[in-house]
């Protein structure tokens, strides 16, 4: 093997190499096997985006300040399994890597085991062929998988969030391989999340540095309070970083019966968050007797030892989006907590 | 089969920072210690500087950051500059 000409690798693959061996000994990849990215591969997947510079800056990420562009993105886009129409759904959520409120220097640097969640949203769910039904989460939609492993790639190659030297993240995580998952607008009773904070375009992406999704079970409730009683009941544990960190965001990921049932009701998307952040309270005095390091609002600093108080210092953060098929599980995804989530439109 | 396959990391947008010369000699010297309040930090620093100003003469002076998550503030970083010779920081949990 010899490097080749700027940022070609000359590789002679055979019977016992292949691309996951190459990039293994340069200490790249994420441990499963990989597409060549050739030439051609990532000028066909650029292809999609249309005139645009390919190597424009798209952002440029911590803790390597690895300039991604177009094409650095698409190379890693081709080796995670991406197709070309994925592409721009992957430049849009790099833009939003790149924004200072997410603070990805602080998420890769981190012990705690945070990945970046991207959340598609809009026109390109369909176009794209991401799945916002049963099983979004994962596994088994191409989609899904490669976009969110491309996303994950991105991180290790770019922004050299590699675990030890990038990545301080105690146990690591599974959400670190792939977490990407698509909002059902067409279940949504409220419409799009998107549109909903603002962001108008036919096409969108969330990214919200957050844990793997906490479980929200409830089979039989007809009615919203008991639900999301159980929704609040997940939000209030000591053991995740929303507990000492009041900015912290929270994602609800509404199953579609779940969220009908607060819809049929007549409540809003507001008022779900507005619930979650009256009912998702500890006493004050649990807390401190918890933590002695805490990253809470001033008129949180205040409150007497007897005092509720709730787990993010507003409604405003909690988000609320509808994801999944049939059946009666939703779920929470806690935040980091150093972070804010960021919503940008899909665009090359 | 040989092939031209692209790497996947890019250029690196910003000189990767470079540490400053070494100290040779502390006595006489003002040591800071940045606590950047991650836990026990601040305890680990303190020996650590206690047991340097006893057998070196230095001065010890302490910093914090707001909150380890973030980066450290520029105000801290330039006062620390102004004042100290050798900045000790860099705890984890």
């Amino acid at each position: 093997m010899q490097i080749g000409p700027a940022e070609l690798l000359e590789v002679d693959l055979g019977a016992d190499e292949s691309v996951l061996d190459v990039y293994e000994r340069h200490g790249w990849g994420d441990g499963l096997p990989l597409n060549a990215p050739t030439t051609e591969r990532v000028r066909e997947m650029l292809h999609a985006l249309g005139d645009v510079d390919p190597d424009e800056t798209v952002a440029v990420l911590p803790p390597r300040a690895g300039v991604a562009t177009r094409r650095t993105i698409a190379v890693n886009a081709v080796l995670a399994g991406c197709r070309p129409q994925h592409l721009e759904v992957l430049v849009s959520a790099v833009r939003a890597l790149g924004r200072p409120e997410l603070n990805l220097r602080g998420v890769n640097a981190t012990t705690h085991p945070v990945a970046p969640l991207l959340i598609v949203h809009g026109a390109v769910v369909i176009s794209g062929g991401y799945n916002f039904g049963l099983g979004a989460f994962g596994p088994g939609n191409r989609s899904n998988a490669a976009t969110g492993r491309a996303l994950r790639l991105i991180l290790l190659h770019i922004a050299g969030a590699t675990p030890g030297s990038g990545d301080a993240s105690t146990q690591g995580g599974p959400a670190k391989y792939s977490y990407c998952v698509a909002e059902n607008i067409e279940a949504s009773p409220w419409g799009g999340y998107a549109r909903s904070i603002g962001v108008d375009a036919p096409s969108a992406v969330t990214v919200h540095c957050g844990e793997a999704p906490h479980n929200v079970h409830d089979m039989e409730s007809d009615e919203p309070a008991r639900i999301l009683d159980k929704v609040a009941s997940v939000m209030c544990s000591t053991g995740q970083n929303n507990a000492p960190i009041s900015q912290g965001e929270y994602f609800a990921m509404l199953c579609p019966e779940h969220a009908a049932v607060c819809a049929n009701d007549g409540w809003t998307r507001h008022d779900v968050s507005s619930y979650l952040f009256n009912q998702a309270r500890m006493r004050v005095g649990e807390l401190r007797r918890a933590f002695d390091l805490r990253a809470w609002a001033p008129w949180e600093q205040r409150l007497r030892d007897d005092d509720l108080m709730p787990m993010t210092e507003s409604a405003g953060n909690i988000k609320v989006v509808v994801v999944g098929g049939a059946g009666k599980h939703s779920s929470l995804i806690p935040s980091w907590g150093m972070t804010r989530s960021v919503t940008l439109p899909v665009e090359p | 089969m040989k092939l031209l396959i692209h790497r996947p990391d890019g250029a690196v947008g910003a000189e990767p920072s470079v540490a400053a010369a070494p100290v040779p000699v502390l006595s006489g010297k003002r040591i800071g210690l940045l606590d950047n309040l991650k836990p026990n930090a601040g305890v680990v620093l303190a020996r650590l500087g206690g047991h340097l100003a006893e057998r070196t003469g230095a001065e010890v002076m302490t910093h914090q950051t707001k909150n380890a998550a973030l980066p450290c503030e520029d105000q801290v970083l330039e006062r620390l500059a102004a004042e100290v010779h050798v900045v000790l920081t860099g705890t984890a949990d």
